[in-house]
């Protein structure tokens, strides 16, 4: 099996361009992470109001990670993170990539059509996490940037990190518009009446 | 000798912290068992990062998933076991503690649902149920948290004289509704009849069971491997991205009621988190998983 692709952060739009759905990536630089409804509509109010948020996000990889962080007297560290689901931010999620132009988001579970149309207009991507992936995903944090609006609880925050190899990851939404998600729910959907034939067949004794 | 308070407050930790460390071995072996069968690539290397996932975190001691959850207890108390506690509070005594002393820290994940602000304590927390063994001479506590992948997702509706199909075909369209969303390969408990509450326990206990069990009905053991093979053949696969592999296994459980029948399905992220001991009058602690 191939090895993942090893990608630089910011990522290029043609390097997001390249990445193909199923394909593996690992990623080094700068990204930002929260797991915050709330530390979501406040990146809302900054985009309304036209004010820049504490941490730039222009161009960003911006993950649905929570991590915990705490401030020592060396400043703030990072003892572990992890994805969460993504689809909750479904309807913040298209206006915050065409804003900012986010060329790299992720988390676990995906970003719904709309957000995938979001994407392929800033030429981003969705990149999946191993839910469940804390010791391996926490592995890949070089130091901590910034933590802003720290008054939320831990992964609420919007905290900035230096990674080195973080991954891999899953390419899910392509920058073309093209899904894993949507396509596997598309499949599935399909498929349900064949399936649930077979069951009837099954039950009845008569042989899958 | 007796099971005191600190007894149970003790156990209270223990089992939430085992359960956050270790996958159970039931679990890592049906991976790996995946792991062999799967036919697409990315499947593979997902289910190869995920047993890599448990071996480092038990190798470390430290978290499976950033995402503890909320404390969830189930109490069995045998009949003839010798006991001179207030188990409730002894419970939640041992979580504060927990919650205090505990590396690394956990996140604020208990959540007041009428403000959504979040800590570590609330009305009601830790979750506990209870129940009676007969003629047992230990109680036995099990332990599993709860967060999104082992909660969110389930479901519960109530049906008139339900065919096997009806029950079945709602079971499928549950999943399909969960879709990638719950950290799958996932353990699925399904609860029939019953009551309200009584289907939604059967559910949630069944989701218990150790994987490769076999159910000892007869027409549930057939319904099991029927449901089994229905929601691998929906194609969402390890986290979602597409396989072979959306459940390691599926556990029912029924109880009698009236015509009305409630149908409770309930879902364990891959992570399979629950830890389960008995603990003895004269202090003996027997780790079951």
């Amino acid at each position: 099996m191939s090895d993942p692709r090893n990608i630089d952060l910011p990522m290029s739009r043609e390097a997001a361009a390249e990445l193909t759905l199923g394909e593996m990536v690992t990623l080094n630089g700068p990204i930002v992470v929260t797991a915050g409804i709330p530390t979501h509509e406040r990146l809302m109010d900054c985009m309304r109001r036209g004010e820049a948020p504490p941490i730039d996000m222009r161009g960003a990889a911006f993950f649905h990670l929570g991590s915990y962080s705490r401030e020592t007297e060396e400043g703030f560290e990072v003892l572990y993170m992890n994805p969460t689901t993504s689809t909750r931010f479904n309807p913040m999620m298209p206006d915050l990539i065409r804003h900012f132009g986010l060329r790299c988001v992720g988390g676990k579970g995906g970003l719904d059509a709309h957000c995938a149309a979001a994407l392929k207009e800033v030429g981003g991507v969705y990149l999946s996490f191993l839910g469940g992936g804390a010791q391996i995903i926490s592995d890949g944090i070089r130091r901590i940037r910034n933590v802003a609006w720290s008054d939320l609880v831990a992964h609420y925050r919007l905290v900035e990190l230096e990674v080195e190899a973080l991954g891999p990851l899953t390419v899910a939404i392509d920058a073309h518009g093209n899904s894993l998600y949507d396509q596997i729910a598309e499949e599935a959907a399909l498929r349900r009446a064949a399936i649930l034939e077979r069951m009837n067949h099954a039950r009845d004794g008569r042989g899958a | 000798m007796t099971i005191r308070d600190a007894d149970i407050a003790q156990l209270t930790q223990d089992l939430y912290s085992w359960a956050l460390r270790k996958v159970p071995d039931d679990t890592k072996q049906a991976l790996a068992r995946a792991r062999g069968a799967e036919t697409s690539e990315t499947a593979r290397k997902t289910l190869d990062m995920m047993l890599k996932s448990a071996a480092l975190a038990e190798s470390r001691e430290s978290f499976v998933c950033s995402d503890a959850g909320v404390p969830d207890y189930l109490v069995k108390i045998g009949t003839k076991a010798d006991w001179d506690s207030n188990i409730r509070s002894a419970i939640r005594a041992g979580f504060a503690h927990l919650v205090d002393t505990i590396q690394p820290p956990l996140l604020k994940h208990v959540t007041n649902p009428l403000t959504n602000e979040r800590g570590y304590a609330g009305k009601d927390m830790p979750l506990v149920s209870f129940d009676l063994i007969e003629d047992a001479d230990y109680i036995e506590i099990t332990c599993s948290p709860k967060a999104l992948g082992s909660g969110r997702w389930a479901a519960m509706e109530l049906f008139t004289f339900p065919s096997l199909a009806t029950i079945e075909t709602f079971v499928i369209d549950t999943a399909i509704k969960a879709g990638s969303q719950h950290c799958p390969p996932v353990v699925m408990g399904i609860g029939i009849g019953g009551t309200f509450d009584y289907c939604a326990k059967l559910a949630k206990e069944a989701l218990l069971r150790p994987l490769g069990t076999i159910n000892p009905v007869p027409e549930l053991a057939a319904m099991e491997q029927r449901l089994y093979d229905a929601v691998n053949a929906l194609g969402y696969g390890p986290m979602g991205t597409g396989g072979d592999t959306t459940v390691l296994g599926v556990h029912v459980d029924f109880a009698s009621g009236h015509g009305y029948t409630p149908v409770a399905v309930a879902f364990n992220c891959w992570i399979n988190r629950r830890t389960r001991a008995r603990i003895y009058g004269d202090g003996r602690v027997d780790r079951q998983e």
